[in-house]
């Protein structure tokens, strides 16, 4: 099977066609799944691509998020085709860029599905980068029209799921104590990136610069629980006057990503609704008003909290 | 390669940040209205949308290519059937996500 003897491309295909050159190089400890990188696809828009040959010296060699780039696949408009007998050329419009591309016809299969394509339509292509003469094209194993025009935006949600794994969980994987254990299992090359379901908060992305990061985030937090962590604070307890309504929401620091995730939000709003002030506080405030009228925290002086479990 | 003129993914109300710039946006096409398309966009605004339509009598859903007059408008080049069912819910977040956090990917 695929995952017991590792499918080795170099002697299947004497090195020649699109097999990776680097699988014969991986002879250290990592080969396993060095090999299982440089054979893998990567769903790319072209501005990664510009990106990485631009920044990069190495013009034989383009490392994306850390990883080799060999096969790709791409989706987006046809444009300027040109076919000829023994090849077919066009240039693909992904919305981020364009790319020249190039498809050998070798069989009438070949050109029987190049002739199904013209100039404006859709395509999802499988292909292999190369630098030829300073430039960098594709060359294209397989186009089919794109149907299912979800596929675009599918395809798209694809390159930010793999920008974000190989960028941040992949290097992550095989460091100890992760936070996020289930990213670090071992990958077997049967599953692939594919296989891993990322939490949530991975894509919440602006790291979380409140004191509650560090708490366990399976059930977040509603904003009341949050103020009463704040009042419950060693240092914050030992306040006789409470702690003043200005500290509870600089102490709350809450991105506003995890308050429109909130459930009780639309109940937030319509309250707001009948509040005099709208200032950036009055998410903290709603949370205080809530929590005198169910009793957990009263107020000490005037914009002062105390919690009743302290007080 | 060239990437000097991108089509942003945007959604009605990204439209403001790229007047006079070429965007790509999804549209639900409610009605022809001389000379322009009236559609609801993956945010569920209205969207206008100049420019002579295709030959082609349009599915329930269309993409649009084209540069931004102002908030409300697009001067579209090209259009695109996209048919009868999309997930404008997943599209408008892909709107989201390549005007933000992940801008660079795309722009």
């Amino acid at each position: 099977m695929y995952s017991t003897s590792q499918f080795d491309g170099n002697a299947a295909f004497s090195g020649g066609g699109f097999m990776p050159s680097q699988a014969t190089q991986a002879t250290d400890s990592s080969s396993f799944s060095r090999n299982r990188d440089a054979q893998s696809l990567l769903p790319l828009t072209v501005k990664q691509i510009n990106d990485a040959f631009q920044s990069s010296d190495d013009k034989t060699n383009l490392i994306i998020d850390g990883v080799d780039v060999n096969n790709v696949t791409l989706v987006g408009r046809v444009c300027n085709k040109a076919g000829r007998i023994t090849d077919v050329t066009f240039v693909l419009d992904d919305g981020t860029g364009r790319i020249e591309c190039n498809k050998w016809l070798q069989e009438a299969v070949d050109s029987n599905e190049v002739d199904g394509i013209l100039d404006g339509m859709y395509v999802r292509l499988h292909g292999h980068l190369k630098g030829f003469q300073g430039k960098r094209s594709l060359n294209v194993f397989s186009f089919r029209p794109v149907t299912d025009f979800n596929e675009i935006a599918s395809h798209f949600i694809d390159c930010v799921y793999v920008h974000l794994y190989n960028s941040k969980i992949r290097l992550q994987a095989g460091v100890p104590n992760q936070q996020h254990v289930t990213n670090s299992t071992p990958i077997t090359p049967t599953k692939g990136y594919q296989a891993y379901a990322v939490p949530p908060n991975q894509f919440s992305g602006q790291p979380n610069n409140s004191q509650f990061t560090s708490q366990p985030k399976n059930a977040p937090k509603s904003v009341e629980d949050m103020v009463l962590d704040i009042l419950h604070l060693p240092k914050n307890r030992s306040r006789d006057e409470g702690v003043p309504r200005d500290l509870i929401a600089q102490h709350l620091g809450i991105p506003m990503d995890k308050l429109m995730s909130l459930s009780s939000l639309t109940s937030l709003l319509k309250l707001s609704k009948i509040l005099k002030f709208i200032d950036s506080f009055r998410f903290c405030r709603l949370a205080i008003k809530n929590l005198i009228e169910e009793g957990n925290i009263y107020e000490a002086i005037a914009d002062h909290y105390k919690s009743i479990i302290n007080g | 390669m060239d990437t000097s003129n991108p089509a942003v993914f945007v959604n009605a109300e990204l439209l403001h940040f790229y007047v006079g710039r070429r965007v790509r946006a999804v549209m639900q096409v409610i009605r022809s209205d001389g000379g322009a398309v009236i559609g609801k966009s993956t945010d569920e605004k209205q969207l206008v949308v100049k420019g002579s339509p295709p030959s082609v009598p349009f599915t329930n859903f269309v993409e649009v290519i084209g540069i931004v007059d102002n908030e409300k408008c697009i001067r579209a080049e090209t259009w695109t059937n996209f048919g009868d069912a999309i997930d404008m819910f997943s599209y408008n977040k892909l709107c989201q996500l390549a005007n933000g956090e992940f801008k660079h990917l795309f722009l």
